[in-house]
């Protein structure tokens, strides 16, 4: 037991407590300050988390190995960090169309923000379904927080539905894996996991553990939910979806199939290559007819979910540090599209893609800011996106050589990034070359929103440009998993 | 007869099956969201039996962990079904069509 290992979480749920109560004695018109308040505590709590936070940061495992604090679970806990207090902003500006409840929505964010802190830390089974639960839950209502809209109801029921379905999978996953290892503990399950690899009800557990992870990712055949919830969630809920909560699935994902079941893993390295074909050609496909640009950005997350499974089925560490990569450009990509979409698509009912003609006139800066995001989206150099796919087919193609699946894989991921052009650039043409645009009004963006769309731009070109600093922290935060070597030599006795 | 753990896991994942059929086949939201309560207990069964058996109390207290969860989830569901049902009068997943492509 020891609580200042997770004074970071107990200091991010406590700010949610106060922000939920700062509503009850705050005058209405003084509410939106709540909003960059709380970024601004977010802020600083991020820059304690950098100078090591007292004794947060050091690395170990507390509560009985439950609770990890390693390279993995810190810079997750930065980045999910980062992601909150830009959501925040994307909040505040958005905050006008909630009929109630602005500081409650808020409050919910930082909730859902605590859960993925515990879950960059889950070592243990109990702590990651809860860390899961906490997420999922508050996103039910943050879906479905505009009640008075009927597609954020409908996103909101959809939601709940397929994700109540989800955890059932996995929790009945979890009760089969620790039934019949008897182990709870990661580290612990990894040691006897080889002896179970063989064992159908236990492959069971691990495939429906998978289910409910594959369902936050949004990979292929879970990925039902998210076009759908993308459109009808308010704006700043679809981005927190889309970059928190698919990291969180992320960093479970890694843990529980490195660290967990490592040697089922291994058995299992050519459904995760079909999982990920799949995935990337879905959304790709799916994604050319859309015209509503929260659900082709849906379809996008979808195959983005493919591109970075591509460095979990290349069971390397190389493959493991691209997809920290990916994810660390992905969330300044998506945040900065989101941020364009919330304050373009303010009056209008659909988010369709001629509304956003003419926006070159209305703001060069958003006009530029989506285009930069599009571009970073489709991989084309020299922005984030490109560099992160590279890393992630880099490691796929270093692995060909043990299973030429690798090379197949390659191909299909080549060909959806060659697919995605038409669609992306669909969308830079509405902006630049869009007809019929009746509203020619320039935009103002607020100040906190240009500080949000500067930190974007920023970070698209900085991860695009000087790969070097990011790459040392992801290098050490994908070693961490690491027991790979001796299963690895099983797999090739086979 | 001795009624063995074997006999537990079958009657748990009888009722999974069972939920799982129900939110695939019923079409009202409310009788979906019973049927998901049905697998989530059915988990449950499957813990606690497993515990019992293996001498291992660590399943019996992830069940309340799953009870806490389930309630919390069930707070929130029955909620946005009632803002739905206020909404359009229906409970229906025929009629949520808004969105398509």
């Amino acid at each position: 037991m020891n609580l200042s290992s997770i004074s970071l979480e107990i200091s991010v749920l406590a700010l949610g407590l106060v922000v939920m109560l700062a509503d009850l004695w705050l005058p209405a018109e003084r509410k939106r300050g709540l909003g960059y308040a709380a970024a601004a505590a977010l802020g600083v709590l991020l820059i304690w988390n950098l100078k090591g936070c007292g004794s947060c940061a050091v690395e170990g495992v507390s509560f009985g190995g439950m609770f990890v604090q390693d390279s993995l679970s810190i810079f997750f806990k930065r980045f999910f960090l980062v992601a909150a207090i830009l959501v925040l902003i994307l909040a505040v500006e958005f905050s006008d169309r909630f009929a109630a409840g602005v500081s409650e929505y808020f409050s919910l964010t930082i909730f859902a923000l605590a859960g993925m802190l515990f879950a960059a830390s889950a070592n243990h089974f109990a702590l990651l379904f809860v860390a899961l639960e906490l997420i999922t839950v508050t996103f039910y209502v943050l879906t479905s927080f505009q009640r008075s809209r009927q597609v954020s109801l409908e996103a909101g029921i959809k939601y709940l539905i397929i994700g109540a379905l989800s955890s059932a999978f996995m929790v009945f996953g979890i009760a089969l894996v620790t039934g019949i290892s008897g182990k709870m503990n990661f580290t612990e399950l990894a040691e006897v996991a080889g002896q179970y690899a063989g064992n159908k009800l236990f492959l069971l557990g691990v495939l429906f553990v998978l289910v409910g992870l594959g369902f936050k990712i949004a990979a292929v055949p879970f990925q039902i939910w998210a076009p759908d919830v993308y459109q009808g969630a308010p704006t700043p809920t679809t981005a927190f979806l889309a970059v928190g909560s698919k990291a969180a699935g992320f960093v479970l994902l890694l843990r529980f199939l490195f660290a967990g079941v490592p040697a089922v893993t291994v058995q299992w390295t050519n459904l995760l290559i079909v999982i990920s074909a799949i995935t990337i050609l879905y959304g790709n496909l799916c994604a050319l007819p859309q015209r509503n640009v929260k659900r082709l950005l849906g379809y996008s997350s979808i195959s983005h979910a493919g591109y970075l499974l591509l460095g979990i089925a290349a069971l390397s560490t190389a493959g493991r540090s691209a997809v920290l990569y990916y994810l660390g450009g992905y969330l300044f990509t998506v945040i900065a599209a989101f941020a364009v979409i919330g304050i373009v698509m303010r009056h209008l009912d659909t988010e369709d893609v001629s509304g956003l003609a003419g926006l070159g006139q209305r703001s060069p800066l958003l006009a530029a800011t989506m285009t930069i995001s599009m571009v970073s989206l489709a991989g084309i150099p020299p922005l984030a996106g490109f560099f992160g796919k590279f890393l992630l087919l880099k490691a796929v193609i270093e692995q060909g050589a043990v299973n030429h699946g690798y090379y197949c894989l390659a191909f299909v991921a080549l060909a959806g990034v060659v697919m995605s052009f038409y669609y992306y650039f669909g969308v830079v043409r509405a902006i630049y070359w869009g007809q019929g645009s009746t509203d020619l009004s320039p935009i103002t963006v607020s100040v906190p929103m240009k500080f949000a769309i500067y930190v974007c731009i920023a970070g698209i070109f900085f991860l695009g440009l000087v790969p070097g600093p990011l790459m040392k922290q992801t290098d050490k935060a994908a070693a961490v998993l690491q027991p790979v070597p001796e299963v690895t030599a099983v797999s090739s006795a086979n | 007869m001795n009624v063995g753990l074997e006999h537990y896991l079958t009657v748990s994942g009888l009722l999974f099956a069972l939920g799982l059929f129900g939110v695939i086949v019923r079409r009202n939201v409310l009788v979906m969201y019973m049927c998901l309560e049905l697998m989530l207990n059915a988990a449950n069964l499957a813990l606690v039996a497993f515990s019992r058996f293996t001498n291992n109390l660590n399943g019996q207290v992830f069940v309340f962990f799953i009870i806490t969860v389930a309630a919390a989830e069930v707070a929130v569901g029955l909620a946005l079904i009632v803002a739905l049902y206020r909404k359009k009068q229906t409970a229906h997943v025929e009629e949520l069509t808004t969105m398509k492509l």
